[in-house]
């Protein structure tokens, strides 16, 4: 399929701090999702999905994981002649010395030069850290259709949570008026999903000039959306209806993984016709023992359940041993509980050994407890 | 080390009701997750053979869709190479099928491979071999053919249609012969075989002079006398797919843990194609106990001793006991079943119970509703 109307570019260079420990070695997008997933796999599928063929990924933040991981496009089927996953860390250039991305608009400035050899008319800019399934090509309609020069995804979030959101104050036919970041008293439910497509020329055009605005934060909500606003250029809102989440902490991470044993969770990963690719391990299907016993569960191949798992999501390649108990938990790659243990309201980061009849976490804990070292 | 290409040879000559309707033994689903091909293309890539020939003796189409461009195989896309080669129409009578004439066809193909040697994998087998390691010990004895055997003590369960490599004194194979015996322990001969490729030309040539019904193994029992012909013990798990019987105890025996342990080692890993399902969800009320399970199924009934294969539904109450069930099956509320394979895409919902036992596992079709 030969399409470069469309480029997209990947903001990865987070690091995620509310994750604490879970990001103490990989950046946020690299984190583990749903038994079998990066949370990166999702808006590089949505693109593979979307006939995004070329993406870029812009990674800063312990992004040697990152790397390696994206790199190998094949995965999001993004491999062909005409389509390519790339990493763009910051780079020493000719004219100037070795600067980190400075914000959001810098990483995208600092990569002009890789977008105009793709000559695409537009581009998308994308978070790396969101969970959602989302076709950009209906978002490319409908920036064309509206003759916009940025076109930002939005959803309604309740007004409590639009204190925590940017938020954009539209009008009738969803031309964006105003916006206002993070507010405490919001003017309008609208939360800017952090999903923008812009024309190209046009965002070039603002980013040339930030890049010397030595004031400037060279961020994309607090300098290039309001000069776009200020200089009277056509922004609009998309209306985006589904699964969104941010998963900044452990809790909401604890949570989005929750979501999954909801049958009818608005995410529906089972859907053919818009698969959630990742990387393929070369494990045998779940084992689960003679005693064990699952009750409300999402367990993905590789793992060996000889206990009880109940209201869990178990990733790839752990192991719970005989009579151990995993309650209300989320269990990350590799996690090897022992006999007897009992885990309980908790999320255990990748690889951690549990050892025998160890009990982490309690049922009437407020906050979800993060096992991220052997026990 | 000397390099060598391989060989995957088709297996006309077994018949296992039903499933082979719609495919041959080769692409059979395999725990659930696996097809039974990836096996020999895992064992040649884990031993640094990357460039395979795989010949297909009928219904290429789910073979050619699952080995692809072989990329999955973790085979070097430009070094190596998967070639795949189609029954063809000349064969006008199933006693010209067979993999010896499958090789003749295509005899061009092997003339042109550079590699000295060839290994010879069967395509219906499922074990684990380093065939680098065969290939070393071939070179080490000089002898001009060897081959792989597995000693089992069951001959007569599950290996009736299988041959038996007999050994002489100092080691020398004397023939390959059919199974018969009624002892119960045997050398079965696992199909494989290590020799050089002017080997199997000058092999390929001169049986066209003594019989147009001859299988491979046929070919070289007939030389064993002219030849050095050696054997090599395999150990580890070893189940020739030949029937509906050992297909059905061939998974289930990989339930055991010790035997999956035998079958997947570390460092030799069973590549396959991914599907990109999502994990399994298991619903509240559900009860899963010894039994493996890929992913994309939604499982809220009871399910035990089975293999649950991709995207397959257990409704509500249904009970699932020493099953296959291979990828999309659906098993609707209340239904009861034992010791069943269900095939792909078959759908039982108003048959409420269906039961065999053991030793004669039961068959729904393909596509089947009940």
């Amino acid at each position: 399929m030969k399409q470069n109307e469309m480029l997209a570019m990947i903001l990865a260079g987070g690091r995620g701090s509310r994750l604490h420990d879970l990001t103490n070695k990989v950046a946020k997008p690299a984190v583990s999702y749903g038994g079998k997933y990066r949370i990166i796999d999702f808006p590089l599928s949505n693109c593979a999905n979307s006939g995004v063929d070329v993406v870029g990924v812009l990674t800063q933040y312990e992004s040697v994981l990152l790397n390696s991981y994206v790199a190998a496009g094949g995965r999001w089927g993004l491999d062909t002649r005409d389509s390519g996953v790339y990493v763009l860390t910051p780079r020493e250039k000719a004219d100037a010395g070795l600067d980190v991305y400075r914000g959001t608009a810098d990483a995208i400035s600092q990569n002009i030069d890789f977008i105009d050899s793709y000559d695409p008319e537009y581009l998308l800019v994308l978070s790396g850290d969101h969970i959602y399934k989302m076709n950009y090509d209906k978002m490319l309609a409908y920036h064309k259709e509206k003759d916009a020069a940025c076109t930002i995804a939005v959803m309604p979030v309740t007004m409590e949570e639009a204190t925590r959101f940017g938020i954009m104050i539209t009008d009738n036919e969803n031309n964006i008026v105003d916006f206002e970041e993070k507010p405490a008293h919001p003017r309008s439910n609208l939360a800017s999903m952090g999903i923008y497509i812009f024309t190209w020329k046009k965002l070039r055009e603002l980013l040339v000039k930030d890049m010397v605005d030595e004031k400037s934060d060279h961020d994309f909500g607090k300098n290039i959306i309001p000069a776009l606003l200020s200089g009277g250029d056509r922004l609009v809102a998309f209306k985006f209806e589904g699964y969104w989440k941010d998963v900044g902490t452990i809790d909401s991470l604890w949570e989005a993984n929750m979501d999954l044993l909801d049958p009818a969770n608005t995410l529906n990963l089972d859907d053919p016709t818009w698969k959630i690719y990742t990387e393929d391990t070369a494990a045998l299907p779940a084992y689960i023992g003679k005693d064990a016993e699952i009750d409300r569960a999402y367990i993905t191949q590789g793992c060996v359940v000889k206990g009880l798992v109940r209201n869990s999501v178990i990733f790839t390649g752990s192991e719970i041993g005989d009579g151990a108990q995993i309650i209300d938990s989320v269990l990350m790659p590799g996690v090897k509980v022992g006999a007897g243990a009992v885990v309980t309201r908790a999320l255990v980061a990748d690889g951690v050994s549990i050892g025998d009849g160890a009990v982490v976490g309690s049922a009437d804990s407020k906050e979800i407890l993060l096992v991220a070292q052997d026990v | 080390m000397a390099k060598a290409f391989g060989i995957i040879t088709s297996s006309p000559e077994y018949k296992v009701q039903g499933m082979q309707d719609h495919r041959p033994i080769a692409a059979f689903s395999f725990l659930g997750r696996y097809r039974v091909i990836d096996f020999p293309v895992s064992n040649f890539s884990n031993s640094n053979i990357d460039r395979i020939q795989i010949y297909i003796s009928s219904k290429p189409h789910s073979l050619v869709d699952h080995v692809g461009t072989g990329r999955h195989y973790n085979i070097n896309s430009k070094r190596g190479k998967i070639q795949l080669f189609f029954p063809a129409d000349e064969a006008t009578s199933d006693i010209y099928n067979t993999n010896l004439n499958a090789l003749r066809r295509n005899v061009e193909y092997i003339e042109r491979m550079s590699e000295e040697y060839v290994v010879i994998a069967p395509s219906c087998m499922i074990f684990v071999q380093d065939f680098d390691e065969l290939l070393q010990k071939h070179l080490d004895s000089g002898a001009d053919i060897t081959l792989l055997y597995h000693n089992v003590k069951d001959a007569k369960v599950g290996y009736a249609t299988c041959e038996v490599v007999n050994i002489g004194p100092e080691g020398r194979v004397t023939s390959i012969t059919q199974n018969l015996s009624d002892e119960d322990e045997a050398n079965i001969f696992t199909g494989s075989y290590v020799m050089k490729k002017s080997l199997l030309l000058d092999l390929i040539e001169k049986t066209a002079r003594i019989s147009s019904t001859y299988t491979l193994v046929q070919a070289v029992s007939h030389f064993c006398g002219d030849l050095d012909v050696r054997a090599v013990e395999h150990k580890g798990y070893f189940r020739p797919i030949t029937d509906l019987r050992s297909y059905y105890d061939g998974n289930m025996a990989v339930l055991d843990q010790d035997v999956a342990d035998s079958l997947f080692i570390p460092g030799w890993p069973i590549y396959t194609r991914t599907n990109d399902s999502c994990p399994t969800q298991y619903f509240k009320g559900s009860s899963v106990k010894n039994s493996l399970v890929s992913n994309g199924s939604e499982i809220s009934g009871t399910v035990e001793d089975s293999i649950v294969g991709r995207n397959v539904k257990i409704a509500e109450g249904a009970v699932v006991k020493g099953c296959v069930l291979l990828a999309y099956a659906e098993i609707g509320e209340g239904v009861h079943l034992e010791n069943q394979v269900v095939d792909k895409y078959a759908r039982i919902t108003s048959t409420k119970e269906i039961i065999s036992n053991k030793e004669r596992p039961g068959y729904i079709r393909y596509n089947d509703v009940l």
